[in-house]
């Protein structure tokens, strides 16, 4: 009982271990969506997508310094074979040095 | 026996009013800690946005989002931001005192939020422009059609109050355009990089985006005076209920007191007929 109990910490550690290394060889960046009194969205992420005025948009880590208009849209965040879908009706997406900041209601 | 029931009435009124206060204090306390709570968060939001805008533009060209071709009213205008209804305790008495000491009517106008202070500033005989209910949510405060007023003067000052604790609340004035600057403090220290078009992307335009984000700025600014407003008047009101609490309480004690001793004379004054009658009967 004891040998299985260690069998299977050994396999959740791997997979755990497998995780960490996938983790840290996709390039992330930090995600957050919020408005004044409410967060919707505060993780590591992969990607961010929504709509501006120009058009649909994708944010991947290491995007140049951005700072846009967002129209009414549902941003879409993928986040290690996750995904989160928020609607908004507008707002303003700051990127800079991998950090997404997404201030809705403004 | 009429004087007993009379005490015994007074003296259940006076446990309802107690309960009465009990539950509004209650309420009180509820609130504040919900607004508190929320006055936070905010704060927090307003500071990274600051922070960005700050890094975007210099506190001097702040332009309340106006465009060149708007007309200024060549006044200031007062903004003071009162409770709507009474239980809120002396706290709007002493805004609308202070603001009145400034007041004068041929260089302010007044808009008045509230209507606790709409009627103060009847009864004080001055004239207001324009009276706006105190919103009863405290989220997603609509301030645009003050905003739009506070655009067309060439200063804003408004008069609110603020929470210092729960037992303490004071009555502040500040400058719209302050407001913006005093909220910022807490980030304006950090030296952060400018953020320009030399090495940033602006989507639809440059100019589109520090317009949009100054007028948020004023927005949330002005949010953030009416929430801690409220906040004020909840404690007031809960400081003001917890008075009347004790005093309830007192008033019902000493009732409480006044019923035995009532009741106590009654039933001496009966003992002594009755051996009054016993002696009679004996006598004869």
């Amino acid at each position: 009982m004891i040998e299985e109990k260690t069998e299977s910490a050994k396999v959740i550690e791997e997979a755990k271990q497998k995780q960490v290394e996938a983790a840290s060889t996709t390039p992330t960046m930090h995600i957050k969506v919020y408005s004044p009194f409410k967060v919707y969205f505060d993780e590591i992420g992969e990607s961010i997508s929504a709509i501006n005025a120009t058009g649909p948009f994708d944010i991947l880590p290491r995007h140049h310094n951005f700072m846009t208009l967002l129209s009414p849209c549902e941003i879409i965040i993928r986040s290690f074979k996750r995904e989160e879908k928020i609607r908004i009706s507008g707002g303003l997406m700051h990127v800079k040095a991998d950090r997404v900041t997404v201030f809705l209601d403004i | 026996m009429s004087r007993l029931q009379e005490v015994a009435a007074q003296r259940v009124a006076m446990d309802t009013i107690v309960n009465l206060t009990s539950v509004f204090e209650g309420i009180a306390s509820m609130r504040i800690s919900q607004t508190k709570n929320q006055v936070q968060q905010s704060q927090q939001f307003f500071s990274e946005l600051w922070n960005i805008y700050s890094q975007l533009r210099v506190d001097k060209l702040f332009h309340y989002g106006r465009t060149e071709s708007e007309k200024v009213i060549d006044k200031q205008l007062f903004i003071v931001i009162t409770s709507e209804g009474g239980f809120s305790g002396d706290i709007d008495q002493k805004l609308i005192k202070t603001m009145l000491a400034d007041f004068n009517a041929e260089k302010q106008d007044i808009i008045v939020i509230g209507h606790h202070g709409a009627i103060q500033l009847i009864q004080a005989g001055v004239s207001f422009k324009k009276y706006f209910t105190l919103p009863s949510k405290d989220r997603n405060i609509n301030v645009l059609p003050l905003i739009k007023e506070a655009r067309s003067y060439k200063d804003t000052v408004v008069y609110y109050q603020t929470y210092v604790s729960l037992m303490v609340q004071d009555v502040k004035k500040i400058d719209l355009f302050n407001a913006v600057q005093e909220e910022a403090k807490g980030v304006a220290g950090k030296e952060e990089e400018i953020i320009s078009e030399r090495n940033y992307i602006f989507e639809p335009s440059t100019f589109e985006v520090v317009a949009h984000l100054e007028r948020s700025m004023m927005q949330i600014a002005l949010s953030q005076v009416i929430l801690e407003s409220k906040l004020a008047q909840y404690a007031s009101r809960f400081r003001a209920m917890s008075m009347a609490k004790d005093r309830a309480n007192q008033l019902h004690d000493s009732l409480s007191m006044l019923y035995n001793r009532t009741k106590r004379r009654t039933q001496d004054e009966r003992l002594k007929e009755m051996i009054n009658g016993l002696r009679k009967t004996r006598v004869a």
